[in-house]
């Protein structure tokens, strides 16, 4: 099955230590998946990395709209996986980084059409590619979860500072596998709400998930007109945020960062949350 | 005669269906009418939550299918709201523990004794969409004003289309001053593109947060801001006529009022 990506043969790249694939999970939809594997796949590469962003929500596809790419996929994952297209085919180079490439979902199919076989073994071959494979993985934990998670060998947890995210996203820890130590990043922090009392703080989150925390990124307005326009912060010099990717993408690429800065515990809602999970076993 | 049944999604996950279907099935129950809210979103559940009695879950959705209990037992009456009754969805199992005929069965049921069933649909267009989807007569399509809610809200609109569906969008979390200021789409943008009738504005509220980690529904005090625009979208969905004016905040009606033409 591995014939249907066959690589060039006079690809230098035949050598190179197999790249890391990491899954981008949430289980809650809309805590800030796709932008996160954007953004961080933006800054990955521009430190020179060879990042391939992989579009898993077949029939919801929006990685393509993030990066601003959308006009320009003309073959998607299925294709690739049912031999429509060849990956070099696929493979959408983004507009302003020169190694980082996306393979776009499928839009007008349906994630039951996508073997998880097939996805393992396509991502194993961009391994053989790229430093990174970066899996935006759909929302909820049906089929398109378990082939999004089925090629990964680490996860990135993203949660938002609410009861509901940390209650999916603590479902979804417990589906992965046993033997993976996924990372949080905990996104749409809004410290004047925490302080208030009126949000959880980071604490509150990772005292229920217990994750090693791989990064902070507060709310900001500015996150959205990126999005829709289509240009990802982390290149954005002079943004708190594009900074705050960046350090998530040098904490992947092995360099010691110092934790990010965590807010005093609010008090408020806390109790709440406990007696949520306390009941667990 | 039996009650409406309405579901409520959006494709795109964390648009707010749950807050909407609480928050829109407590103000009917405020203005009398008999609702039950349905989290379908098994495995992930989070209406309990919401509105807060994930402490007084019994039985779930599926144990009521697998008849392991009746359905009146799994139902959990709210303590603020006479007329509102909740039935949780199970939180340990699989979407496709329940079939698309077999949710509809349950839906159906609950409908005999009420005047609206408000379904909350699981983010995604899987099998637990198609399930949701399948128990109701109606849609509430819930988008917020950004390109990639707004291309999965299309998606399921056209899935919503292709089943003779009939269907009203609310648009969420609309920032008027970024609206101005060119930075987020308009309104009238959004239900141009969907193509369908509007049923509701709600402004971005940070007060949202608070009141759903709390588990307390907005509408519960008469003085907020939203309460009296989740209670228009309840009147609307009655059948009442209520122009989309009286949004308080300054500037916001102004950009509105080209709206008039769609309520």
């Amino acid at each position: 099955m591995m014939e249907a990506f066959e690589q060039p043969a006079e690809s230098p790249e035949a050598v190179r230590p197999l790249g890391r694939a990491i899954v981008i999970t949430s289980g809650k939809g809309g805590v800030g998946k796709t932008t996160t594997t954007a953004n961080v796949g933006t800054a990955l590469a521009a430190r020179g990395a060879k990042v391939v962003l992989v579009d898993a929500d077949v029939g919801l596809r929006n990685l393509d709209i993030v990066l601003g790419l959308e006009s320009r996929v003309k073959f998607h994952l299925l294709d690739v996986l049912e031999e429509k297209a060849t990956l070099d085919e696929a493979l959408i180079r983004d507009k302003r980084s020169e190694s980082l490439y996306l393979l776009a979902a499928a839009q007008t199919r349906e994630k039951e059409d996508v073997d998880t076989g097939l996805m393992k073994a396509l991502v194993e071959t961009l391994r053989a590619r790229f430093d990174y494979v970066l899996i935006d993985c759909p929302a909820g934990i049906e089929m398109g979860f378990k082939n999004a998670v089925a090629g990964a060998q680490h996860a990135i947890i993203v949660c938002t500072p609410e009861v509901s995210a940390v209650r999916d996203a603590d479902r979804v820890v417990g589906l992965l596998p046993n033997d993976w130590r996924p990372e949080l990043i905990v996104n749409r922090l809004r410290p004047l709400l925490v302080k208030k009392g009126k949000m959880l703080s980071v604490d509150d989150v990772n005292g229920i998930l217990r994750l090693p925390l791989l990064g902070v990124i507060a709310d900001e307005p500015n996150v959205i007109v990126a999005t829709n326009r289509g240009e990802p912060l982390a290149l954005d010099a002079l943004s708190e945020t594009g900074a705050a990717y960046r350090a998530i993408a040098a904490k992947i690429a092995g360099e010691d960062v110092p934790a990010p800065e965590v807010r005093p515990a609010s008090t408020g809602i806390f109790s709440k949350l406990g007696s949520l999970f306390g009941k667990r076993g | 005669m039996s009650g409406r049944r309405i579901v409520v999604t959006s494709g795109k996950g964390g648009v707010g269906k749950t807050t909407t279907t609480v928050n829109v099935g407590a103000a009917l129950a405020k203005r009398g009418h008999r609702v039950v809210l349905v989290d379908t979103d098994i495995g992930l559940r989070n209406l309990d939550l919401v509105l807060g009695v994930e402490k007084r879950i019994v039985f779930d959705i599926v144990e009521v299918i697998e008849g392991r209990c009746q359905l009146r037992q799994a139902l959990i009456k709210d303590k603020r709201f006479e007329s509102l009754s909740m039935l949780p969805a199970a939180q340990t199992r699989e979407k496709e523990a329940v079939t698309e005929e077999q949710m509809k069965a349950v839906i159906v049921e609950l409908a005999e004794t009420a005047d609206f069933v408000l379904i909350d649909c699981p983010a995604g267009i899987e099998h637990g969409f198609r399930s949701a989807v399948a128990g109701a007569s109606e849609a509430i399509v819930v988008t917020t004003p950004e390109v990639s809610a707004i291309r999965d809200a299309d998606r399921v609109v056209g899935k919503l289309h292709a089943l003779r569906m009939p269907m009203r969008v609310i648009v969420n979390r609309v920032r008027p001053d970024m609206v101005r200021s060119g930075e987020m789409m308009s309104v009238d943008d959004v239900c141009d593109i969907l193509s369908a009738e509007l049923l509701g504005i709600v402004p971005d509220d940070e007060e949202v947060i608070d009141t759903t980690n709390r588990g307390e529904p907005i509408v519960l005090d008469d003085s907020k801001r939203l309460a009296t625009i989740y209670d228009k979208i309840a009147r609307r969905l009655g059948g009442e006529l209520v122009p989309f004016s009286n949004l308080d905040e300054p500037g916001f009606f102004g950009r509105l009022k080209t709206l008039w033409k769609v309520g």
